[in-house]
């Protein structure tokens, strides 16, 4: 039995259908591949498949544990999967709130998984299909139908009608009934106001453009309904019964009244929405001796060698048509310009206020006048075209404007780390804008003040699910610091070869996300199958895995296209901001390690590689785990870290490693043996920050391979 | 007498099938909708063109037209406001005029239908490859390598153009 | 009969590679794997997305298959064994494939979401591009037979096959047949890791095992064009002809599928310049060099 049964009985070709299913299990994995990877499960040998997106999944495994952000995001991915489904829990404490409860729950280990995937097999084989099937519904999905104008997003109401503004009927779009912003995106109130014609125009408040007279749009609004979306997906469509219009629910099932099968509803289809029309123009920059020198950047004139001086973009310097203007004569409508009438109204088509424009024949100068000169003044608005609309926009590489469309990836996204919620803006296929936002990242404070030592390292060691073992020996470091101890020199050395296993593992991990980011599948299982034996391998194990890992390194330096595929993308230059890996591929040579002792005694040496690009940051990854092969071998032992004993003591310490992404530091308060005060900062916090201007204006695939390419973990960023 | 009516039944319902698409392309507000309608309707004028036993004809008419339609498709997507109908656009445009310029096309093709002189009718259609042959022949007779040399000059003229188009671009961004 | 047997042997052949697929995906071959798979997307929920251009989301798949079997219908497995034979047969090939364009741009379109979307315009470039490295190379095949009938394609290789006739043909017309199927390295419109799926992604249940059994018709299609236009076709010793064709076909196919698991994707951009800017310029000399060594070598 599972609770996201498909309606029917379990006979005949759907008892075949369900056996079918029990062997086909393909799983969306919530927070992510990478995580359940890195806590030691091998998902693929346990018989699940990992599917891209959760259109083609039937298992939701939840790799615990699932904090309540990650539960919202997770119900609208258990909601766009196709019944029959189920949810496969891994050591989560109960399902989070309005996710259902777990069809089969087991122990977050390899054989929980495996004995999870039997029991899944036959719950699927025997309940894929019930008769008493109910639906799922929860806040987050409650989808209200609301009604807005196309020209003015600001305008939205719960009822049919037409816009106070422009008098054109309003639209129906779907938005989420949640009063609670999701993520704190998008519904706040708009702060600035701007003229989609004349996108120089900007003021706080409502009123119309002194160029044409429109209404102002505000800016900061996002017309799309659904940022919150896990994978950016539409939640499955509704449905509706053909006799008994009134009933509409998310889910297929009967209807209530006449127990006829709901049926899918149509809708009319719908544009992408419009966005980004109301952005700052570009200045021009022209000679004040040659005027017909014009050009995007500052820079001299080659007739003259003068300075250039900014000017505003040309609709300012030509004359406008309209209102000062004579009063027209006639009235058409900006959608259909068949509509032409001598007095002001409405059309009888759209509804939409007709605007005035200059008499004389339309059919003539429509197309001599639509696509060039004053864009949409009041004279020429009989012609609507994306040349007009989007002439004032940024450019994007390709020089090819285009409608702007925001488009969420993540948090749940193949090829990014499960967590990273990343919102782009796209021009095409360029990205014009870009946010991101850790959904699962922590205060980088303590969350009780007065926690034990052992407890803290236990806490500390559990901030980030993909680098545990250098966050323990981080809090095992500032703890001896704080309390004035040092561990032998056996245990320092055991410790280093600890992270430094972890750092061959952490970069495996990051291989195989990168390989499933840029598609290059042997590469991921390669690097996933290794990554799973060195993450507890012992010393010998260490040294039997030692051949294969350099054989994987050395085939990925020989393999075609690759270099191709990286070489020039994402470059970063040297900042002071950078870290670890990222850091050393633009050519910065810092390394927590060379200021220890014991690593350099162990004769360490950081990587370095020039160029900062996707490329560089690869090498620097591989250059590290053959270091790191090296520095355990010279350690001789593996010691993971375990708290020591620091009595009843009390001062402050800080300490710093060079976690897998790169130095994390910890500084805190002892106060009588509880730690009574912490700050973190981690890696990932400053590498946040360099995704939106290095994304700027890439072709979507070469951004989102930036993004991998920086090996981001949302678990450790500080917000 | 059996194929022939077959023949014109086929004819006849391909011919109004290129019409209807024809028509949808200016009914729908949508534009790929519309993009996509006139594709069809060119595809069912290259099934006339098989339906008459033009095999060659048909099949290059419905090879060429695919691409160019879809590549209409993307250009009216990207150079028009409002490309999915959201607020029912229209798709025609100085009304008048066209109809005018589709009357007068009509008739003119008409007439020349009705009243050019066709030559000798012939009863059954060469084989296919033949056809082949005779077109070839027809459009290119003895200037053939000069046309063969024309289409390539002009191919390699595209892309030249392109690729001088390029740097000129990104000069105008560095600059 | 004739095209009952032709139909199966498609039928058979997808099916076929569809077990390697899965067996490449998963590392272990099991012969029953695509028969539980097509079975499990049957019984599974199939919803339309929200606000679809429905005409578009239900057509592209079933127009996506129709494109592949009329390709195939032209492509002769053995003497005798064809569906139809085309005096124009070369060319149709080319035709029928420029419906996959229209099938993904549906796809894309269709569903009302910017992931398929995306895809579906970002195969219209590659199409169109290696479209191109589709009828060019054609273009030398039949310059040699003199015919565009199949058949004759084929009977023109019975002294020396085509990939080693004009070895530059078949190296180009191999990589814009993966191009045309979007297998990896070239599945930008299909994307996993960039798309989510892309237009594949919004499909669910009987219209996801439509677009499968498309793709893998598509796939097997390509392979018996480039068998036919470059490995001789039916011709080989020892064994039946029907026989030959089969065995060239599946290495064929199998070596489309599996070359992409070494690879990374290709990058859009590098995609479209290699094809304009190396693949058409070497089509174009290969014709030449095709033209010549028929005048010389007849």
């Amino acid at each position: 039995m599972i609770a996201g049964a498909r309606e029917g009985t379990l006979s005949g070709l759907r008892r075949l259908a369900a056996a079918a299913m029990a062997r086909d299990l393909h799983a969306i994995i919530v927070p992510g591949p990478e995580v359940a990877r890195a806590r030691g499960l091998d998902i693929e040998s346990a018989g699940l498949q990992i599917a891209a997106t959760p259109r083609h999944a039937n298992v939701l495994l939840l790799v615990g544990p699932v904090s309540r952000e990650l539960g919202d995001a997770a119900t609208v991915l258990y909601a766009q999967m196709m019944r029959p489904r189920a949810i496969l829990s891994l050591g989560t404490d109960g399902t989070p709130p309005p996710l259902p409860q777990a069809d089969v729950a087991a122990d977050r280990s390899q054989s929980g998984l495996v004995d999870g995937v039997n029991r899944l097999r036959s719950a699927f084989s025997r309940g894929a299909f019930r008769t008493d099937v109910s639906d799922f519904d929860a806040p987050v999905l409650r989808i209200r139908i609301e009604y807005t104008c196309p020209m003015h997003p600001e305008v939205v109401q719960d009822e049919p009608g037409s816009c106070p503004k422009c008098g054109m009927t309003l639209v129906p779009r779907e938005t989420s009934d949640t009063a609670e912003p999701h993520h704190g995106m998008g519904h706040d109130a708009p702060a600035e106001y701007t003229c989609p014609m004349h996108p120089e125009i900007v003021q706080d408040q409502p009123g119309s453009c002194p160029k044409c007279g429109m209404n102002l749009v505000p800016r900061e609004t996002s017309d799309t309904a659904e940022p919150h979306h896990g994978m950016g997906h539409d939640a499955p469509a509704e449905y509706t019964c053909p006799m008994h219009p009134e009933i509409v629910q998310d889910q297929p099932g009967s209807c209530p009244k006449c127990g006829m099968n709901l049926v899918p509803r149509e809708m009319q289809d719908t544009a992408e929405p419009h966005h980004g029309m109301g952005h700052d123009a570009p200045a021009e920059y022209t000679c004040p001796m040659h005027p017909e020198i014009v050009q995007d950047q500052p820079g001299s004139c080659p007739k003259c060698g003068m300075n250039l001086v900014p000017r505003e973009t040309s609709d300012t310097a030509e004359p406008h048509h309209g209102m000062e203007h004579d009063a027209p004569a006639e009235y058409t409508c900006p959608m259909h310009p068949e509509i032409v009438q001598d007095r002001p109204g409405s059309c009888p088509k759209c509804g939409m206020n007709l605007v005035p424009r200059e008499a004389g024949p339309a059919d003539e100068h429509e197309h001599a006048q639509g696509h060039q000169g004053t864009g949409m003044d009041h004279g020429d608005m009989d012609f609507m075209s994306m040349v007009e609309v989007t002439k004032d926009l940024p450019r994007s590489p390709d020089g090819l404007p285009m409608d702007w469309i925001e488009v969420p990836f993540g948090p749940f996204f193949p090829g990014l780390p499960g967590g990273l919620l990343l919102t782009l803006t796209l021009d095409g296929d360029g990205i014009a804008k870009t946010r991101v936002q850790s959904l699962v990242g922590g205060s980088g404070a303590l969350p009780a003040p007065g926690m034990g030592a052992a407890d803290f390292v236990d806490h500390l060691g559990a901030t980030d699910p993909l680098a545990p073992v250098g966050y323990r020996l981080l809090a095992c470091r500032a703890l001896e610091a704080a309390a004035g101890r040092s561990p032998d020199e056996e245990i320092l050395r055991g410790r280093i070869a600890a992270v430094e296993r972890e750092r061959i593992a952490s970069h495996l991990g990051w291989l195989a996300l990168f390989a499933r980011q840029i598609g290059f599948d042997r590469l991921l299982r390669r690097a996933a199958s290794l990554q799973l034996q060195f993450l507890h391998a012992d010393m010998k194990q260490v040294m039997a895995l030692k051949p294969a890992l350099q054989a994987l390194i050395e085939r990925l330096q020989r393999t075609p296209l690759l270099k191709s595929r990286t070489a020039g993308i994402g470059r970063t230059v040297p900042d002071p901001a950078l870290r670890g890996p990222v850091a050393r591929a633009a050519g910065v040579g810092d390394d927590a390690r060379s200021r220890d002792k014991t690593c350099s005694a162990l004769g360490f040496t950081p990587a370095s590689r020039e160029g900062g690009d996707a490329l560089a940051r690869l090498h620097v990854r591989l250059d590290e785990a053959r270091h790191s092969l090296a520095l355990i071998e010279a350690a001789g032992v593996i010691v993971p870290p375990a708290p020591v004993d620091i009595g009843e003591t009390s001062g402050a310490g800080e300490a710093v490693v060079e976690t897998p992404r790169g130095m994390a530091r910890l500084q805190l308060t002892l106060d009588n043996g509880r730690v009574s005060d912490a700050r973190l900062d981690t890696p990932s916090t400053h590498h946040l920050d360099l995704v939106a201007p290095l994304l700027e204006r890439q072709e979507l695939g070469d951004g989102l391979t930036t993004v991998a390419s920086l090996d981001l973990s949302p678990w450790e960023v500080v917000q | 007498m059996a194929v022939i009516t077959l023949q014109t039944f086929f004819i006849a319902l391909f011919g109004i099938a290129a019409l209807w698409f024809g028509v949808v392309v200016f009914r729908t507000s949508s534009m790929m909708r519309s993009a996509l309608a006139l594709l069809f309707s060119q595809t069912a004028l290259g099934a006339m063109f098989l339906a008459m036993q033009a095999e060659f004809l048909g099949v290059l008419q419905i090879m060429m037209m695919a691409t160019e339609m879809s590549i209409m498709a993307i250009f009216m997507v990207m150079f028009m406001m409002d490309p999915g109908g959201l607020g029912e656009m229209e798709m025609t445009h100085q009304k008048r005029l066209s109809i005018a310029a589709g009357v007068i096309g009509a008739l003119a093709v008409s007439g020349v239908a009705l009243f050019a002189h066709w030559g000798p009718v012939t009863t059954v259609a060469p084989a296919a490859a033949e056809q082949i042959r005779g077109l070839g022949t027809e459009l290119l007779g003895r200037s053939m390598i000069i046309f063969e040399t024309a289409g390539v000059t002009i191919l390699t003229a595209m892309i030249a153009a392109t690729a001088v188009a390029m740097p000129a671009l990104q000069r105008k961004k560095t600059a | 009969m004739r095209i009952a047997v032709v139909l199966g042997f498609l039928l058979l052949g997808a099916y076929l590679i569809a077990v390697l697929e899965a067996w490449l995906a998963t590392g272990r071959l099991r012969l029953a794997a695509p028969g539980w798979a097509a079975m499990a997307l049957l019984g599974r929920e199939s919803v339309v997305p929200r606000q679809p251009d429905r005409l578009f989301f239900e057509t592209a798949p079933v127009l996506l298959l129709i494109a592949a079997l009329l390709a195939a219908a032209v492509l002769p497995l053995a003497p005798g064994l064809f569906i139809t034979n085309l005096a124009t047969g070369a060319l149709f090939v080319n035709a029928a494939l420029a419906y996959v364009l229209v099938a993904l741009l549906m796809a894309g379109w269709g569903p009302d979401g910017a992931y398929a979307l995306i895809g579906g315009w970002r195969f219209l470039g590659q199409l169109i591009a290696y479209s191109m490295l589709i009828v060019m190379p054609i273009t030398a095949v039949a310059m040699r037979a003199e015919s565009l009938l199949t058949t004759d394609i084929v009977a023109s290789q019975a002294g020396l096959w085509n990939i080693l006739y004009q070895p530059l043909g078949f190296v180009l017309f191999f990589l814009a047949a993966m191009g045309v199927a979007f297998l990896p390295p070239f599945d930008l419109p299909s994307a996993e890791g960039e798309l989510a799926g892309g237009v594949t992604g919004e499909y669910t249940g009987v219209r996801l095992a439509v677009f499968r059994l498309g793709r893998l018709v598509l796939v097997i299609t390509l392979s018996a064009a480039t068998v036919v236009f470059y490995l001789g076709g039916w011709l080989g010793p020892v064994l039946p002809p029907w026989a030959w064709s089969a065995v060239k076909i599946l290495a064929v196919s199998a070596a489309m599928l599996s070359i992409g698991h070494y690879l990374p994707r290709i990058r859009e951009a590098h995609l479209l310049a290699w094809c304009w800017k190396l693949g058409i310029p070497l089509a174009l000399l290969n014709i030449f060099i095709v033209g010549i060594l028929v005048l010389v070598w007849p």
